[in-house]
């Protein structure tokens, strides 16, 4: 349920080149990004990346030594955070302990100078949203880590923001709550048709809430596109082992026809691949789940030896030993794997479209 | 608007903001104004002959064995004398000079406080016995302070017929003599019993911090008993112990009291403290250039001191390593015979430490006090405080002086606070929270004798109200509010800054995000916040504001219409018979207000008195 008064979220948030340097220590290294309206869009990264960092920038928080970020056509780049609108709701969500949970949401509309009666029925609007209607005269304190987090959510919510900016918000809730309030705040992304730019470390996470996503590494961006691309076209090979369980094989291109290639690792020699980068040593990135106990019509085989069988209950791994190399194959199918021992010989297919090659970059 | 290079490195904003350099520069300017400029202006005096750069003046005190004399020390530490017709041993102490005497004195005060201290508090923190909770309690009564008339009390305790005697000689013959305690030894047992517990403090919080699994582990790898406490846990409570023994010494470097109301013996006067306040009631030795040298010596040795220990908890910052959780402290029982020493060596010597205290109060109720005990009942000196126009007037001018300062200590923390606590890349960061503590470090005759310096010779106070060389117009208050202001800063400014860490910084900045400039923010989200912090470190500042001695009697005491109630204190003691009880009484009231205000403390803040300074 929306109330047609409240209007949040209906901007472009454009960050060009920016950077940042901390006691000599550059983390952010121009980072350029286009956040489309209305669009959730994650900024994911190992800690240290530089992703919240960026976030504070957005937040107004700190101040990039150099580049520019604008909201629609407005340069807000050094506008104090208190004009600018972008509002973050804290990893720690920062309620205010001397505030009941009532106070802490009408704060920002108090400084709007709203009357009265609009502020009160805000509030109750924001808090409806977040489902704690009834928890006006609560303190902080007497809530609980779940329902801290909605409160934050709904401060940030009742001002209108122009974008809502979110800093790892479920990483300190237990398992079952983080997923209930990833929904949850997907839910509400959906209803009010706000921009939203989240940040966190868990790839997982990213997958499931995102419209887009931006994976940062040592103060860059590796790559920016929906989960589905940046899972199945990882275009570095950070992106490619930082989204979740996967293989990556050092190679040698050897032979080069068009955009085919043969590489080569160890002993075994692997053709008819897709791969149109200069370097020529390169890594091949391959999905657990796309590597195959049988034959298909266009698939590599790879002959060696059992190593481990993982039983993971919904899927087991089987965990193959090709000279030094170990590769990690994913099965549904329980007969497949029930004659397969460790130390019995076993032989692996890959399709050829499923084998990722990418410049070697680590 | 453009990000600023210089005020990201002077204020760490990289935006200009005028709250933050406001904060920043209001309590630097006002240090630097009030503390450092008088200090410099008495180091050009000190350094001055003839109109020339020179080192005379000290030249003229390191040469001279009435100040320095470590080779033929004079007089003799004990003597056997008689008094009233009986042969006592008469301790004084030997005189190696006024600079070495000071620093003897200091370090076995520091010693004999180190040792007492710590006992009391290993006692409290690891045992647990019957009649512990009144043992804390009596614990308390040594923190009050009553300027002077303690010492009084002190002296009198160890006359041939005082207290000691009484039960050590004359009821358990324990001691073959009578004794009689006088000059430096005096000093240096008054101020044990005055200082000691600031390091029982110190060392209880450390003792009561150490993660107890460090112990444990010890214990569970073979160490026990003495080998344990030698190896595990005395090193690790040290810094805390060390900490509180330096601020004992600086305080027995500066203190005046013990040695005013010794100065029946001589050598009690040769000490570096006696020397400087001297040439300020002698009158025609003030200004003397040689007295400014002689507060740079005491000033260097104190933040010497100061200093080094500071570099070396620092260093040791170790023992704060597995700090985090909340863990149930060791106790246990004593064993028979640590019963026996708590029971026949620690008890009797806290009765003896909180007996001071509990004299003064009976030195306020009698009418005189020659032998062992006091004499005469009377309520004429508590009911002068509230009759006697001289008394009354200087309570009232206390109470004046002391508010006025507050206000100026609550703005000077908050600022200094805020500004170093929020911002710590800024450049001024580190030199702005120094400033704010070393005040605890410089002696408050050091003070005195440089604002003498400073108000009568630099433009613009030459001549004002603040000159203490213009006697019309001359306002002491002024110049003690000044004093006040900076001297007790630190208590105030710990405390606060203690709060504002308490508080996430991510508290402000969603204020600030949500809309709220930054002084909305401190005003509505951070002040809140750290109130408690702020009324206990107001209200401890307050109650020492109102015993400050050092300041209060040389500038504070040039004019009896405006003296603050511890120039009086130190009129009374030297004057006519009886007049030491209207002292007392004195005395009392502010063991009333310290004790109104530290209960308050503990109501309001919850909080455990932890820290405590003195003179």
């Amino acid at each position: 349920m929306v109330l047609p008064e409240v209007v949040v979220g209906m901007v472009d948030v454009k960050l060009e080149n920016i950077v940042k340097t901390f006691d000599g220590t550059t983390a952010l290294k121009g980072i350029s990004l286009h956040i489309k309206h209305r669009e959730l869009f994650t900024l994911l990264g190992p800690s240290g990346c530089g992703k919240s960092t960026t976030l504070r920038i957005i937040a107004g928080l700190d101040y990039p030594d150099s580049g520019h970020i604008y909201f629609g056509d407005e340069e807000v780049t050094y506008l104090p955070s208190y004009q600018r609108g972008a509002v973050l709701v804290f990893q720690n969500y920062a309620l205010w302990p001397h505030m009941t949970v009532f106070d802490n949401v009408a704060y920002g509309l108090k400084l709007k100078k709203l009357p009265k009666e609009e502020i009160r029925r805000k509030v109750e609007w924001a808090l409806e949203l977040v489902k704690l209607k009834g928890f006006e005269n609560r303190y902080p304190t007497q809530l609980s880590g779940g329902q801290q987090q909605r409160v934050a959510i709904a401060r940030a919510l009742v001002v209108e923001p122009k974008v809502l900016l979110l800093d790892e918000p479920l990483s300190n809730l237990d398992a079952k709550l983080r997923l209930e309030m990833r929904s949850e705040i997907r839910r509400i992304q959906r209803e009010l048709g706000i921009t939203v730019i989240y940040v966190t470390h868990d790839q997982e996470e990213a997958m499931a809430i995102s419209d887009r996503i931006a994976v940062m590494n040592v103060g860059t961006v590796e790559q920016v596109g929906t989960p589905k691309e940046i899972y199945e076209s990882p275009r570095t090979e950070f992106v490619a082992s930082f989204m979740g369980k996967t293989n990556v094989i050092p190679a040698k291109v050897v032979d080069r026809q068009g955009d085919r290639v043969t590489v080569e690792f160890e002993s075994f020699r692997l053709d008819g691949l897709h791969y149109s980068g200069d370097s020529d040593k390169v890594v091949l990135v391959i999905r657990p789940e796309r590597i195959k106990l049988k034959p298909g019509e266009n698939t590599v085989s790879l002959e060696g030896k059992v190593d481990l069988i993982e039983y993971y209950g919904f899927f087991t791994e089987v965990v193959g030993i090709f000279g030094e190399t170990r590769l990690i194959a994913r099965t549904i199918s329980d007969r497949e794997v029930a004659n397969l021992r460790p130390t019995q010989p076993v032989t692996f297919y890959i399709d050829r479209d499923d084998i990722i090659v990418l410049p070697k970059q680590l | 608007m453009r990000v600023s290079k210089w005020s990201e490195r002077f204020f760490g904003t990289p935006l200009p903001d005028p709250v933050v350099m406001v904060s920043f520069l209001f309590p630097l300017l006002y240090l630097i104004a009030f503390l450092v400029i008088p200090v410099i202006v008495m180091l050009g005096t000190a350094f001055k002959y003839n109109g020339h750069l020179s080192l005379y003046w000290f030249k003229s005190i390191f040469g001279s064995s009435y100040y320095f004399n470590p080779l033929h020390p004079q007089g003799s530490f004990v003597t056997l004398t008689t008094y009233n017709g009986q042969e006592v041993y008469y301790f004084s102490g030997l005189d190696f000079g006024v600079v070495l005497n000071s620093i003897i004195v200091s370090i076995s005060v520091m010693i004999l406080t180190t040792i007492l201290g710590t006992t009391f508090a290993f006692i409290m923190a690891r045992y647990d016995f019957p009649g512990k909770n009144i043992m804390r309690i009596l614990l308390f009564i040594p923190l009050l302070v009553t300027p002077f008339v303690n010492v009084v009390v002190v002296q009198k305790m160890f006359l041939p017929n005082g207290l000691i005697n009484w039960i050590f000689y004359q009821h358990l013959h324990i001691l073959p003599k009578p004794i009689w305690i006088d000059g430096l030894v005096g000093v240096v047992i008054a101020q044990t019993i005055t200082y000691y517990p600031i390091v029982y403090l110190n060392a209880y919080a450390s003792f009561i911090n150490i993660d107890p699994s460090l112990e444990e582990q010890a214990e569970n790898l073979g160490s026990r008993g003495f080998h344990l406490f030698r190896t595990v846990t005395f090193p690790l409570a040290l810094p805390g112990i060390a900490a509180g023994a330096v601020l004992v010494g600086i305080f027995s470097l500066e203190d005046l009291a013990a040695p005013i109301v010794f100065q029946g013996s001589a050598i009690a006067k040769k000490l570096m403290s006696y020397q400087i306040y001297s040439s300020f009631v002698s009158g025609f030795a003030i200004g003397n250039p040689q007295m400014a040298a002689l507060a740079l010596v005491m000033l260097t040795i104190a933040l010497i001191m100061f200093l080094a220990i500071r570099w070396y908890v620092g260093m040791k910052q170790y023992a704060m390593l597995s700090k985090g959780g909340r863990w149930k402290p060791r106790v246990a029982k004593p064993k028979w015979w640590q019963a026996l020493l708590i029971a026949f060596v620690a008890v009797p010597m806290l009765l003896i430490t909180i007996f001071p205290q509990i004299g003064v109060i009976l030195l306020a109720f009698s009418k005189s006090w020659y032998g062992t005990w006091p004499t005469g009942f009377t309520l004429d000196n508590m009911k002068a405080l509230i009759t006697q126009p001289d008394v009354e007037r200087v309570i009232l001018n206390s109470l004046l002086y002391s508010s006025v300062a507050i206000v100026i200590i609550i703005l000077l923390s908050l600022t200094a606070s805020y500004a170093s606590g929020r911002f710590k890349k800024a450049k001024l960061a580190p030199v702005l929270d120094s400033l704010a503590t070393i005040p605890i470090a410089v002696p408050g005759i050091v003070i005195a004798m440089s604002y003498f310096f400073f108000f009568s010779t630099v433009p613009p106070f030459k001549g004002t109200i603040l000159d203490p060389t213009n006697l019309i117009q001359f306002f002491p208050g002024a110049a003690l509010i000044l004093a006040y202001s900076i001297r007790r800063l630190p208590f105030a400014a710990r405390s606060i800054a203690a709060g504002i860490q308490q508080v996430h910084v991510s508290l402000e900045e969603a204020a600030m995000n949500l809309g709220a400039g930054r002084w909305k923010a401190l005003t509505s989200i951070l002040l809140p916040l750290i109130s408690l912090n702020l009324l206990g470190g107001a209200m401890l500042s307050f109650v020492y504001c109102m015993s400050e001695t050092s300041v209060g009697i040389t500038l504070g005491s040039i004019n009896s219409t405006w003296y603050p109630i511890t120039a009086k204190m130190r009129e009374l003691i030297m004057s006519a018979v009886g007049s030491a009880n209207l002292a007392a009484a004195l005395g009392v009231f502010l063991m009333l207000v310290q004790i109104t205000a530290i209960v308050l403390a503990n109501v309001i803040t919850k909080q455990r008195y932890s820290f405590i300074g003195l003179t």
